[in-house]
């Protein structure tokens, strides 16, 4: 005789979870962790990781070896782990598991926040110099990188300023001056565009990704919102900036471009710029290495409204920096070779290594024979001094993600008012700012 | 010693089957036991590596999503303590009256009307073809099964090009392609990925068909022509009730599948789709559990999708058994 | 004309991949037209299916991108094995699938002999606790893997100290569970009548077990291990997460590391990127060729015959 299948199978699911219940309660109780107090001052071997791109592998390997040469008992060892999508996700879980190394020179300022909140990371300002060596390095821009109670749990490393890429030759089929090209304000660039386009030279005039990721708003408003509005970040002191008549124009800007096809809204599996789908590109130094053999290219800054000179234009820095996490037992090793690989001399590989420029005060004229030999680099180390960082807030990443759905919904799709979804926006993200 | 054939075998799921099995085995054990342990303990030793498997693999974290979906809580390293309180039931209450939540339910729901039905009838008749001794019979089965076997993340680049605005689908349809295309259209997004899914998932489903026809008996097919049925209603009477389990369990991994969607929205709709159209809660618990940092609402949204889908795949057993009661 | 009448001779449904025509039948003119349809059908569908494969290899095999329409039937100029040249420049290959096939190999293992035993006990023998096993194996299909993820990370990374090992890749695929319910399916299939018998003469279950229902229960086993294989060689995130040292990872995730890095150095990056999912997915479809020539009818019938 078969009992009534409901109530067999709600005891049957009662008694499953109870049994995962009792096993929670048991693995709960069974962790333990924390650091020695001793830990910052320890010295011994640490671990790190860096990004798995090309040169920047070259640059750490360097760096590891000339370290491990002069300090055979701290020796260092290194992982790479890939810059991609899914890098966050991976350091956000080993912070859980306690298993990340002592530094990863691949931290994302925007995660900085999540990971802070997670008590991973560790307060660099608590060593007797670091707050005065960040701030002597990095100079002005150094505060940008502060947490909210005013200490550095992060290393401002290197910066990569977007600028705008145009294809020279693909200009010259349009009949657009490539030496010169209007690009300055909205209306100049939107009449480039539209004779680029309409000329067939390419289909595209600029392909930002309209893709729905957090991070796609750093490529298409957020430099010109930096230029526009004089170097002020999405949210500052707990409430959004970009709700202004700025932020506005840049917002109408980008929206006649989507509805006048001088974008794509699809996903481009490739390289728009390198494989002459769109004549221009927002992208920042690291781009030319990519693009020496490919494109025949020129650069200049982002456009702004009212023609700002290039001089005094912002833009968005696409910084990566480095962290010490919660992990680290040999924190006095960590700190000592954080300051060895960002010192003058290994700023300057990384800069003949990778072409990105390092968060360092008046790189045009340390490195003044490095720019001599390498002329292409030297606007992007002028524009370096003019950058704005992701801001430091809680909440940073869902505050992205409301501002990219905001976005597509509106600029790109048309799906929506501009002025509307922008305010919006604004509450919304107004109210994740000032949670703690 | 020779036992009777019988023309249909019973098989060990019907009542009747299970009324008298295992009769005979528990005759020399004492009632003790057999209350305690069952009529045949033997199974708990048998079973018990793979019920230790899943206590220990997968009871902790299940567990602890629930647990996560009744507090305010976040992953923090280890050694740090930080209160969790415990929020009753508001997670659930953000999770359920959160109008983009509710849309990805929706949109999954679109995704299981299109996709699950298709996916029964093609690979069932795509199986009974293949399984007839026809030619090429290796290349066809190949050509279905290959698809299932490629990585999602190559074989989407593949789909955004053929069904960009420029692609090959709307070179061919020309006008009638619609505007704006495919992967971008608010109202296609989400056929297009169950298109996909479908394409893509296809050969494993045909296998389980493959295999389930092979323990059709053959004699059933002789004496359903011998009395006179033609391809068809041999097809309804013989070959559908034959797979039924088959069917069953088609249909019980295309309602998970569907419902877990999370690559081919991420990759095929560039996280989300045009203005959220393709949007799916697996999605939304990436989204808000790792990449935010908010486990406790992704907990919630996962507690209730997997309710939700114990409830679908209870409703469709209930279905399957009844008819052929 | 009457109805067509199919009748089935000695020597049907044989293992036979050339080309001959096995079903030797009396047909009438009308059946001959719909069998002819049906195969122009599953060969259109067959071009279908398979032309995003087609044209993943074709992609592959360009020196420069093109991505007209008219590239997905290239000149012979544009062909090049460079890609493939270039995946094993950049990495080691034969280490990564070394290491999915040790990943892939340990769950195969676990899936088919833990899982048989756990299928055959859920299906056939009455135990304490027979009920709520099966309602986990459900819940373990249901659940999505991005629920358990962190606290599995955790779990096994941390309390297990597995991270960076074989065994920590492995363990939470070890037994896959949409295998056990397909062998439990399968027992609950076969004809009670053997079982019967076996228990008539007094073997125990154990001895039931390795006479009666391992024999029989080969055709699950294929295709257990068809289905079960995939998951695991295709799998990229659990990995990723689990293993930092290069040596140590998957080609899935060896990979994806590539593509992101592959974009600056390569003059056809697309191109590389397919060549390496090609090189992924051929043990797959080989596997499946090997094994697919098994699914032939058996005559369970001959089985209760005496």
């Amino acid at each position: 005789m078969r009992p009534s299948r409901p109530s067999r199978r709600y005891r049957h699911g009662l008694a499953a979870a109870v049994l995962a219940g009792a096993i929670v309660v048991l693995t709960a109780c069974g962790s333990s962790g924390g650091g020695s107090p001793d830990a910052a001052s320890a010295h011994g071997p640490i671990k790190i990781w860096y990004s798995n791109n090309e040169q920047e592998i070259a640059w750490g390997k360097q760096v590891v070896d000339a370290w491990n040469t002069a300090h055979p008992t701290e020796q260092v060892t290194a992982e790479q782990i890939p810059t991609g999508k899914s890098s966050e996700d991976v350091i956000g879980a080993a912070i859980t598991a306690g298993t990340e190394p002592c530094l990863i020179y691949n931290t994302s300022p925007a995660a900085v926040p999540g990971f802070q909140k997670q008590g991973g990371l560790i307060d660099l300002s608590s060593f007797p110099d670091g707050t005065s060596y960040i701030e002597t390095r990095t100079g002005a821009l150094a505060k940008q990188y502060a947490s909210t109670d005013g200490h550095y749990y992060q290393m401002p490393w290197k910066s990569n300023p977007v600028m705008i890429f145009y294809n020279k030759d693909l200009l010259t089929k349009a009949g657009v001056d490539p030496t010169k090209p209007p690009l300055a304000t909205y209306d100049e660039f939107l009449a480039t565009a539209k004779k680029i386009v309409d000329s067939g030279a390419a289909p595209y005039a600029i392909y930002p990704a309209p893709s729905s990721e957090f991070y796609q708003s750093w490529f298409d408003f957020y430099p010109l919102f930096a230029a526009a509005s004089g170097g002020k970040q999405l949210v500052a002191d707990g409430k959004s900036q970009f709700n202004t008549p700025e932020g506005l124009a840049v917002a109408n800007f980008w929206q006649q471009i989507y509805a006048q096809k001088l974008a794509g809204n699809e996903t481009y599996t490739g390289d728009a710029f390198a494989d002459g789908k769109a004549a221009m590109a927002i992208v920042g130094p690291w781009a030319i290495a990519v693009y020496k053999d490919k494109v025949n290219w020129g650069v200049a800054p982002v456009p702004t409204a009212t023609g700002m000179k290039a001089d005094q234009i912002h833009t968005f820095s696409d910084a990566k920096n480095v962290g010490m996490y919660a992990s680290c037992t040999n924190q006095g090793t960590a700190w000592d070779f954080l300051k060895f690989s960002t010192s003058q001399e290994q700023d300057g590989q990384l800069l003949t290594l990778t072409g990105q420029m390092p968060l360092r005060t008046d790189v045009p004229a340390t490195y003044a024979d490095y720019f001599a030999k390498n002329p292409d680099y030297k606007l992007f180390a002028e524009q370096a001094a003019r950058t704005v960082e992701v801001p430091n807030t809680a909440n940073s990443v869902e505050i992205w993600q409301t501002f990219r759905d905001a976005w597509t919904s509106a600029v790109i799709f048309g799906k929506s008012g501009v002025q509307q979804a922008m305010t919006d926006a604004a509450t919304k993200i107004d109210q994740l700012a000032s949670q703690k | 010693m020779t036992t009777s054939a019988t023309r249909s075998p019973v098989p060990r799921d019907h009542p009747a089957a299970q009324a008298a099995g295992g009769a005979g085995g528990g005759q020399h054990r004492t009632p003790l036991v057999t209350r305690l342990f069952g009529r045949q303990p033997i199974g708990m030793l048998l079973a018990a590596p793979y019920a230790v498997f899943i206590a220990v693999i997968f009871a902790y974290p299940i567990g602890f999503a629930v647990y996560m979906s009744f507090t305010d809580y976040y992953f923090t390293a280890p050694g740090v303590t930080v209160p969790h309180p415990f929020v009753g039931f508001d997670n659930y209450k953000t999770v359920l009256t959160d109008p983009a939540v509710l849309a990805s339910f929706g949109h999954v729901g679109i995704f299981l009307i299109l996709n699950v039905p298709l996916t029964v009838a093609l690979s069932l008749g795509l199986a009974v073809a293949l399984n007839r001794a026809i030619h090429f019979r290796t290349f066809f089965r190949a050509a279905y099964y290959v698809p299932y076997v490629t990585a999602s993340v190559a074989v989407v680049a593949v789909w955004l090009f053929l069904f960009s605005s420029t692609g090959l689908v709307n070179q061919i349809l020309g006008p009638l392609a619609p505007d704006p295309s495919w992967l971008v259209n608010s109202v296609w997004a989400m056929p297009m990925i169950a298109l996909f899914v479908t394409w893509k998932q296809l050969g494993f489903f045909i296998l389980l068909y493959l295999a389930a026809l092979q323990n059709v008996p053959k004699e059933l097919y002789e004496s359903a022509s011998v009395d006179g049925a033609g391809a068809w209603r041999s097809f309804r009477s013989v070959t559908v009730p034959g797979v039924r389990q088959a069917t069953a369990l088609v249909l019980l991994l295309a309602i998970v599948t569907g419902a877990n969607l999370f690559t081919e929205p991420y990759l095929l709709t560039g996280g989300g789709g045009p203005d959220g159209a393709s949007t799916t809660p697996v999605l939304l618990m990436y989204q808000q559990g790792i990449q935010q940092g908010k486990p406790s609402t992704a907990s919630a949204i996962g507690v209730v999708l997997v309710i939700l889908v114990l409830i679908v795949a209870l409703v469709n057993r209930r279905l399957t058994e009844r008819s052929e009661r | 004309m009457t109805a067509p009448r199919i009748q089935a001779q000695p020597g049907d449904e044989q293992d036979d991949d050339r080309s001959v025509p096995v079903v030797v039948a009396t047909v009438t003119q009308g059946s001959r037209w719909r069998r002819w349809l049906v195969m122009g059908a599953l060969f259109t569908g067959a071009v279908v299916f398979l032309f995003p494969f087609y044209y993943m290899i074709v992609a592959s095999l360009q020196r420069s991108p093109n991505t007209s329409v008219g590239g997905a039937f290239p000149s012979l100029g544009n062909l090049t094995l460079d890609n493939y040249a270039q995946i094993n420049a950049s990495l080691n290959l034969w280490q990564s699938l070394l290491n999915s096939g040790i990943f892939t190999g340990g769950v195969l293992l676990g899936t088919l002999v833990f899982g048989v035993l756990g299928g055959y006990a859920l299906a056939m023998l009455h135990f304490r606790g027979r009920g709520v096993l099966f309602s986990a194996m459900l819940l373990v299909l249901v659940v999505p893997f991005q629920l358990s993820m962190i606290p599995l990370y955790v779990l096994i990374a941390r309390d297990y100290g597995l991270g960076d090992t074989y065994l920590g890749m492995i363990l939470p695929f070890a037994i896959n569970s949409t295998a056990v319910f397909i062998f439990r399916q399968y027992f609950l299939q076969l004809p009670s009548e053997l079982f019967d018998a076996a228990r008539i003469d007094g073997a125990g279950e154990l001895r039931t077990l390795w006479s009666i229902a391992l024999p029989l229960v080969r055709p699950a086993l294929l295709t257990a291990v068809l289905l079960t294989f995939i998951g695991p060689w295709n799998e990229f995130l659990w990995p990723f997460l689990i293993t930092k040292q290069q040596a140590k990872q998957p080609l899935a995730v060896s990979l994806a590391n590539y593509i992101s890095t592959v974009q600056a150095s390569t003059v056809n990056p697309y191109g590389a990127i397919l060549a390496g999912a090609v090189v992924l997915a051929v043990p797959a479809v080989a596997l499946f060729l090997l094994f697919q020539r098994h699914f032939v009818s058996t005559d369970l019938g001959s089985g209760v015959k005496g």
